[in-house]
């Protein structure tokens, strides 16, 4: 696993140890892989690339169900965003990370203006119709990539995305 | 997730603040960014901070050469915070003149 540019200038981690701490008081609900997914490739400039991006954030349309962020197991369940909505038509449904900077500026977690812009220059070739949101609490990884993960992977590649953004929150 | 969409063929880059997660459940491109939990494209209303993080997750896209690269970016938190506040406390002023 290669870190570039390991100098004094990088960052340092906000909270080492979280997988740790997550793990035991969430026994069997981290990730873990042993192996590597081969790399595919960008087949064109960026410039001519459709871009998608996924998130974790819970953000969704005003008047979409919103996500049960009470259910002890998660909600495996994901809602569009179209690409070419604005702030004010979104909103967060989702208590596991602090929202005090996206409610000020959505943008810090779903940065949807910054690609509009970006798209618009023509540094992106263009974005997917749609935008695809989840929550980032699933206790039950085996269902999550049986179910999720392979939901949102059908509607990205539907959406005819060649290249995909995502952040978790 | 992202090793999902990979699967379908489909080049992929994820943003993490969280070093010690990503490494263990190993997505093919990350960047890893030293910021707040729910915090990840930086502070509110810094556009160049955020623009500049998507453009560096966006390089990854071309740059990585193996699957599981994690790349790093040169901010911080405290002066991305001192920037947010900077341009807040601007906007701020520049309403009060205005009125």
């Amino acid at each position: 696993m290669a870190h570039s540019n390991d100098t004094a200038n990088e960052g340092r981690q906000l909270r080492p140890g979280l997988w740790a701490t997550i793990n035991e008081r969430y026994p069997g609900s981290m990730i873990t892989k042993d192996d590597f997914v081969p790399l595919a490739r960008l087949q064109k400039p960026l410039s001519e690339t459709r871009l998608s991006f996924v998130s974790s954030a819970g953000v969704q349309p005003v008047g979409t169900l919103p996500f049960d962020v009470a259910h002890p197991v998660g909600d495996y369940s994901f809602r569009r965003v179209p690409s070419t909505a604005t702030p004010a038509g979104l909103e967060i449904h989702q208590i596991k990370y602090p929202t005090h900077g996206a409610l000020k500026d959505l943008n810090v977690i779903f940065p949807i203006e910054r690609l509009q812009e970006l798209a618009a220059e023509g540094v992106i070739g263009s974005l997917t119709p749609s935008f695809f949101s989840f929550i980032g609490y699933n206790m039950d990884p085996e269902r999550f990539e049986r179910t999720l993960a392979a939901d949102i992977a059908d509607a990205v590649a539907a959406d005819g995305a060649d290249a995909v953004l995502l952040s978790p929150a | 997730m992202q090793r999902a969409i990979e699967g379908k063929g489909i080049p992929t880059v994820s943003l993490t603040v969280a070093l010690d997660v990503t490494e263990q459940c190993k997505p093919p491109r990350a960047l890893f960014v030293p910021f707040m939990m729910g915090h990840h494209f930086g502070v509110p209303f810094h556009r160049e901070l955020q623009r500049r993080i998507i453009r560096a997750a966006l390089d990854c896209l071309i740059e990585a050469r193996h699957s599981g690269e994690i790349q790093t970016i040169p901010v911080t938190w405290a002066q991305a915070r001192q920037e947010g506040n900077r341009i807040e406390r601007d906007a701020t002023t520049a309403l009060k003149s205005k009125k």
